[in-house]
């Protein structure tokens, strides 16, 4: 993915700001990439090169942890976030159901993102609000006892249409060049 | 130490104003609302805000204050009112409507709706407080004491309570002393393995070195556990007073908090109470005036559930993959930066101050010889009262699922329960008399875990829940060692064949064997610990595994590849249509007689229809195996 | 210098360093022990490949030779029937997980999965697990060697040496489970990874995917 302009300055910044909080140490590198997704979203390829440059270390050693820990990211999310919990309690009421259905209307899979940016769908380990199984964490509200009818509630509150039959409407991209 | 009297005497000025504070708050009335991630996501935040406004609005001179998790998960948003005159009530399932008579009704005028209150927290004469439940007579809080009753954001009214006592008192005596204490409890580990926390305490000792770590692991990642997270959230300073006691016992003088980036509420919570302490004069430099110095930090887990195994956690603070190290060198030896580490759970931190402030013989008393003190709970799936719960160690399964979570709801079957997330097992209604213990655990084959407590009923089928938890330690498996990594794809695979109606009779020994290397063979306890939902399915419900393979049939009606949805047309109503605009797909239409049918090609088996269907007809069932449809059409229409 | 200690491995009486790990006292004295991912200059053993498995007297659990230091009076046989069950299903589940059809493998001659199963007895070929899909691109862009993924064990060793002998760092470990992978930063080919072809970790490789172009086993 090729930077747009400005946003290689972003991810400089960025960087170099999360590094006046830290000391130049390895130990100091899973906090680095908390701060620097925290302020950009996501980890690009240029901020973990320029992290390691720092830290002094190689550079597959920064994208080999971005890749072991579930928190990284390596690409842009969606401007909403919709978490589906995954915990034993949720499971056994019907998470993967609600997942299902989420991927079924936003036509994509999980860890993905839509392809306007509107949505990115993950699943996540018990969120911890075991008693309002199952729940799903939309930009960081908790909404509990997601049902497939939820679910359609939950997406037409961003206004995003539901099909009411299988044929998919077309939408004009907005930004014509 | 010297000057035991000044630091004796620096502490009684502490509490002393912060009692003070508290007679002067429960001057006048005070609503304490339940504001844990879990309150929260019943819905606290606008219970909390219709306080204010209401009690704003009818000028009442009243403080609206938020405190943690009373465990009483099930009936949030929940806030406790105390009023000079009544005793202190706890009111549940709040709404804007109840919150506004409640001001109106208690707080105005002086009806305490008692229709609506749960319990009352003080003895009365008037309403039963919890010793007059079921749950009450066994619960016995030591973790929870405070969780639900204090503000997390206000240090004094831990101290008021008697918080960072037993810290003055050790600290005007020597490390050697709180050692001792910690010892002679003998307090086991509640990370889940139930190692002695005095041992580990002393090895670190023993280790020699100027320099030492004390690590609270709060990476609680096990699916269905919230526990530590709860406390964190509502009772942050009793863990905090834990490590810096087991600091002074270890002579070290930095900490670190690991706690997973998903609990931002526990994140902020701490820091503020890490502050707070450090005003106080009771965390940093010179703490309480002696010359200990300890510091605390806050080190944030990125989602890995692999380091809870704590050589993991530790790497993954030094920026490296938490990635299990083989051993030796244990931690106590050789842990955080090659220096001598001390890592417990949160909870065993949180037993430390009671121990020290109430002696040894009293926490002996409590639970069991072997395993004294008691075990938390988060309590979840199919049982009525959900939420968080302590009780003595040696408390049997049985009153745990059926007294203090009050049973299995909608009048359903009992069918197992699933203990120690994970790396636990599901354990069947023959094994409910069994005490809750580290050790009776283990010998059924299950394990105390975390904690966490799943109770299943007869809609769940037990392959299925242990194919959900091989799916998980497969997707959370470091994938450094040769048995977790690809024992646990093999045994994922078998179990989803047989889960889709693909299983063969040879796989049941196949997966035994597989189960029995992978434990025996991995390099950690995450790997070792895995097959135990297997393990234990197995060995406890056969015939469901055999039901899947032999009859391609799933007896609890669960397994989406094994069953079909069939709408019962004895049963169904032309008048009605739910189940119509219900369906995601569009698979239900109306027949030419009016009553409901399913087409089979289009349905995705979502539940939907079942679940909107009305009570009056009931007319939609599963049928497994799938061919039972052809025997029902043939029948019917 | 450590002192000297007395150990018993299959009968035979040893000398060796006390804290040396037995693995080593073991194949230096010709006693064959499988193994893939220990390397002797490792200071902490990686622990890995869980192959090197040994019965120790007084000890109802094998137990790795690679982290069991020798203390004096240490009695240790290389077999049981333990141990060769664990072994046996190790040997399985890599193989599960390893492009077979040694007979096209640069490697042939001296790849240790081959000795193993020549030494203890092992068939090369899956008796019950069904194979894992592999990955099969390989990475033919350094000029001297090439990287075949779906011959790769995990070892490890390629990585160690990349990051801690030629301090290059062009190879380390990537993703988790079961996508963990050797990989370069970005998953970018080799030659667009600072590697500078030393080819220090193809020596290193155990099986057959790291191999030199030019000094493959039937040249």
């Amino acid at each position: 993915m090729s930077l747009i302009e400005g946003e290689e300055e972003l991810i400089r910044n960025g960087v170099a700001e999360a590094l006046l909080d830290h000391d130049r140490a390895r130990e100091s590198l899973i906090p680095l990439l908390l701060k620097v997704q925290g302020k950009l979203g996501y980890l690009p390829a240029l901020a973990m090169e320029l992290i390691a440059e720092a830290l002094q270390i190689p550079a597959v050693d920064v994208y080999g942890l971005a890749t072991f820990y579930n928190r990284f990211r390596l690409n842009p999310p969606g401007k909403h976030q919709i978490q589906v919990c995954m915990g034993t309690a949720c499971y056994m009421v019907g998470g993967d159901i609600a997942l299902d259905c989420f991927e079924r209307r936003l036509e994509i899979g999980e860890d993905e993102t839509t392809p306007d940016r509107e949505f990115s769908l993950e699943r996540v380990a018990c969120v911890g609000c075991c008693t309002m199984a199952p729940v799903v964490v939309v930009d960081e509200l908790v909404e509990g006892h997601v049902t497939p009818t939820r679910v359609d509630g939950i997406l037409l509150s961003f206004g995003r249409e539901i099909p009411k039959s299988a044929e998919k409407t077309e939408q004009e991209g907005e930004n014509s060049p | 130490m010297t000057g035991g009297k000044s630091v004796q005497e620096r502490y009684r000025r502490l509490k002393e104003s912060a009692l003070l504070r508290e007679e002067d708050l429960y001057r006048r009335p005070v609503v304490r609302v339940g504001m844990a991630t879990c309150g929260i996501a019943a819905g606290a935040a606008p219970v909390k805000e219709a306080f204010t406004r209401f009690i704003e609005e009818k000028g009442i001179d009243a403080r609206v204050v938020e405190v943690g998790c009373m465990g009483h998960c099930y009936a949030e948003p929940l806030a406790i009112i105390s009023k000079p005159g009544f005793p202190a009530l706890c009111y549940g399932y709040l709404d804007e409507d109840l919150v506004e008579r409640l001001v109106e009704d208690f707080l105005l005028n002086d009806d305490p709706c008692y229709e609506f209150a749960l319990v009352a927290l003080e003895t009365n004469d008037v309403f039963p407080t919890f010793s007059d439940f079921p749950r009450g007579v066994h619960e016995q809080k030591i973790v929870l004491e405070h969780c639900g009753f204090i503000d997390p954001g206000d240090i004094d009214q831990y101290i008021a309570t008697g918080g960072y006592g037993a810290l003055a008192g050790a600290l005007a005596g020597e490390p050697a002393a709180v050692l001792e204490r910690v010892k002679e409890s003998h307090l086991r580990g509640r990370g889940g393995a139930g190692f002695p926390a005095g041992l580990k305490w002393e090895a670190a000792v023993r280790a020699g070195g100027s320099e030492k770590y004390v690590i609270c692991n709060a990476d609680e990642g096990d699916p269905g556990a919230f526990m530590d997270r709860s406390i964190l959230e509502s009772c942050p300073h009793q863990v905090i007073e834990g490590m810096l006691l087991c600091a002074y016992a270890v002579g070290a003088a930095q900490g670190y908090l690991y706690i997973r980036a998903e609990y931002p509420l526990a994140v902020k919570r701490v820091q503020l109470a890490l502050e707070q302490a450090r005003e106080k004069g009771l965390l940093g430099t010179a703490i309480l005036g002696t010359p200990f110095n300890c510091d605390l930090e806050i080190f944030m887990g990125s989602g890995a559930f692999v380091c809870g195994e704590s050589s993991a956690l530790v790497r993954s603070m030094e920026g490296l993959m938490g990635i299990p190290a083989t051993r030796p060198p244990r931690l106590a030896e050789s842990g955080f930066r090659g220096r001598p580490t001390v890592l417990n759970n949160v909870k065993t931190f949180a037993y430390i101050p009671p121990i020290i402030n109430r002696g040894v013989d009293w926490f002996r008393s409590i639970g069991t010889a072997e395993n004294p003190g008691t075990a938390v709970f988060s309590l979840v799936g199919k049982v009525s009262h959900t939420g968080l719960v302590e009780v003595p160690m040696g408390t049997t399964l049985r009153e745990l699922i059926e007294d203090v979570g009050e049973g299995v709801p909608n009048d359903k079957a009992f069918k197992a329960a699933q203990i120690g997330g994970p790396s636990g097992g599901c354990l069947p209604e023959a094994s409910l008399d069994i005490p809750i213990d580290f050790d009776s655990l283990q010998e059924a084959g299950a394990i105390m875990g975390s904690g966490g407590l799943v109770v299943l009923d007869e809609d769940d089928c037990m392959v299925a829940i242990a194919r959900y938890f091989l799916e998980f330690t497969q997707q959370e498996s470091c994938g450094k060692c040769t048995f977790c990594r690809l024992g646990t794809k093999h045994m994922l695979d078998i179990l989803t064949a047989i889960t889709e109606g693909r299983g063969e009779p040879e796989h049941l020994e196949i997966l035994a064997q597989l189960a029995g290397d992978v434990k025996e063979g991995s390099l950690c306890n995450l790997g070792k610990t895995a097959p135990n939902p297997i393990l234990t399915t197995l060995r406890y419900f056969r015939e469901e595994y055999e039901a899947h393979i032999k009859e391609k049939r799933c007896p609890a009606l669960m397994c989406k590849d094994l069953i079909v949805y069939y709408i019962e047309p004895s049963l169904c109503s032309k008048l009605c249509s739910v189940c119509v605009g219900s369906c995601p797909t569009e698979a239900i239409y109306t027949r030419t007689d009016g009553l409901k049918a399913i087409d089979q090609d289009k349905c995705t088996k979502c539940d939907n229809c079942l679940k909107t269907c009305p009570p009056d007809y009931n007319a939609v069932i599963k049928l497994s195996p799938p061919e039972l449809l052809a025997e029902k059409e043939g029948k019917g229409s | 210098m450590s002192k000297k200690v007395t150990i018993t491995i299959d009968g035979r009486e040893i000398e060796a360093h006390e804290g040396e790990k037995v693995l080593w006292v073991a194949l230096d004295n010709s006693i064959f022990i499988p193994n893939l991912c220990a390397l002797k200059e490792k200071e902490h053993p990686s622990g890995s490949c869980r192959l090197c498995y040994v019965q120790v007297e007084g000890r109802p659990e094998p137990v790795t030779a690679c982290t069991l230091a020798a203390k004096e009076g240490l009695s240790v046989q290389t077999r049981s029937p333990q141990v060769d069950r664990l072994v046996k299903s190790a040997f399985e589940l890599l193989l599960s997980n390893h492009r077979l059809g040694c007979g096209r493998c640069p490697r042939r001659k001296s790849c240790a999965l081959l000795k193993i199963a020549r030494e203890r007895g092992l068939k090369m070929r899956l008796s019950r697990l069904s194979a894992l899909e592999l990955d099969v691109e390989i990475d033919e862009s350094p000029e001297t060697f090439a990287f075949d993924r779906s011959r790769c064990l995990l070892c490890g060793r390629c990585v160690w040496i990349c990051q801690e002998v030629a301090r290059v760092g062009a190879l380390g470990f990537t993703n988790r489970g079961i996508t963990r992978r050797v990989g370069t930063f970005r998953e970018v080919s080799l030659a667009q990874s600072p590697c500078t072809e030393c080819g220090l970790c193809v020596e290193a490789c155990p099986s057959g995917a790291l191999y030199f172009k030019e000094k493959s086993d039937d040249k």
